[in-house]
């Protein structure tokens, strides 16, 4: 039976010792700390259940050949075009996203479509109606422009770099 | 891992205000854009949040290549959650990627900027 496997233990005891310690020194503001987290928590769950689903189909429809095919060494064009097309389309913070992402890296994603998909999730598609407001449509369309641009030779940099 | 993270983040949301951010800004175009990024990076939370505070700073002056910067360090660092990042991805892969981040989003800031002004 595979043993389950818990990351960031250490990070969690540092996080709650902190907690701990700021209870004595600052107990308002640790409280409220407390508040704004259970607050997130609540309003990650429906991003959770939604990324839990999507790991559940991508294990059941695409088995590891088929990652290695889309997103593996070899995928070329295609594969960035999905990854940026995922980067683009999904929502919540990025750190959601890591278990899904740990979990097709161990099926063949190769690490630049990783920093691809992590650096597309810049354009917020719900979001530009903000952008425009503030910086106009011109520099809105522009600058995402780029952001695509440097996605694609971010991960391109990656892949080069990580094959030293 | 992702409560420690959520854990942390609420600390930093209680401890890092936007008024916190705002007085940062405003002391000169070249330290508007350095600011504008490690404050981008360091902040935490929903995107829509960096557009609020931008949206403020915009009235203060702040130069649109800061602004720039602040919102896309907001939403593709992030401080905060560099170690659920190491212990998923390893260490040589979030440096590398971090550090281009960094570069590409003081870059596509500029380029945007340059672009442009070939158009307005």
């Amino acid at each position: 039976m595979k043993k389950l496997e818990f990351k960031g233990v250490k990070f969690l005891i540092f996080v709650v010792t902190l907690y701990a310690l700021l209870s004595i020194i600052d107990f308002a503001n640790s409280l409220l700390g407390f508040q704004k987290f259970l607050y997130i928590l609540w309003g990650l769950l429906p991003i959770f259940l939604f990324i839990i689903i999507l790991t559940t189909m991508i294990n059941y429809f695409l088995k590891p050949k088929q990652i290695m095919k889309y997103f593996g060494e070899d995928s070329g064009k295609k594969g960035l075009i999905y990854t940026i097309i995922g980067g683009i389309l999904s929502h919540g913070p990025m750190y959601a996203w890591y278990g899904m992402l740990d979990d097709m890296r161990k099926h063949g994603l190769k690490d630049g479509l990783i920093a691809s998909f992590i650096y597309a999730r810049a354009v917020k598609l719900p979001l530009l109606p903000f952008m425009i407001d503030i910086f106009g449509i011109v520099f809105t369309v522009i600058i995402n422009i780029y952001i695509i641009i440097f996605a694609v030779l971010q991960g391109k940099l990656i892949d080069m770099l990580m094959k030293k | 891992m992702i409560i420690a993270v959520v854990g942390l983040i609420g600390l930093f949301q209680t401890y890092v205000t936007a008024d916190m951010l705002s007085t940062l800004f405003g002391y000169s175009a070249f330290s508007d854009i350095i600011v504008g990024t490690f404050a981008g990076a360091v902040s935490s939370g929903n995107g829509a949040i960096s557009y609020v505070i931008a949206e403020g700073l915009q009235s203060q002056g702040v130069s649109v290549y800061a602004l720039s910067t602040f919102i896309l360090a907001w939403v593709t660092l992030g401080f905060v959650q560099l170690p659920a990042e190491v212990s998923v991805f390893g260490l040589k892969f979030t440096s590398y990627r971090n550090i281009l981040t960094l570069l590409s989003t003081i870059i596509v800031s500029y380029l945007a900027v340059i672009t442009t002004r070939l158009f307005v």
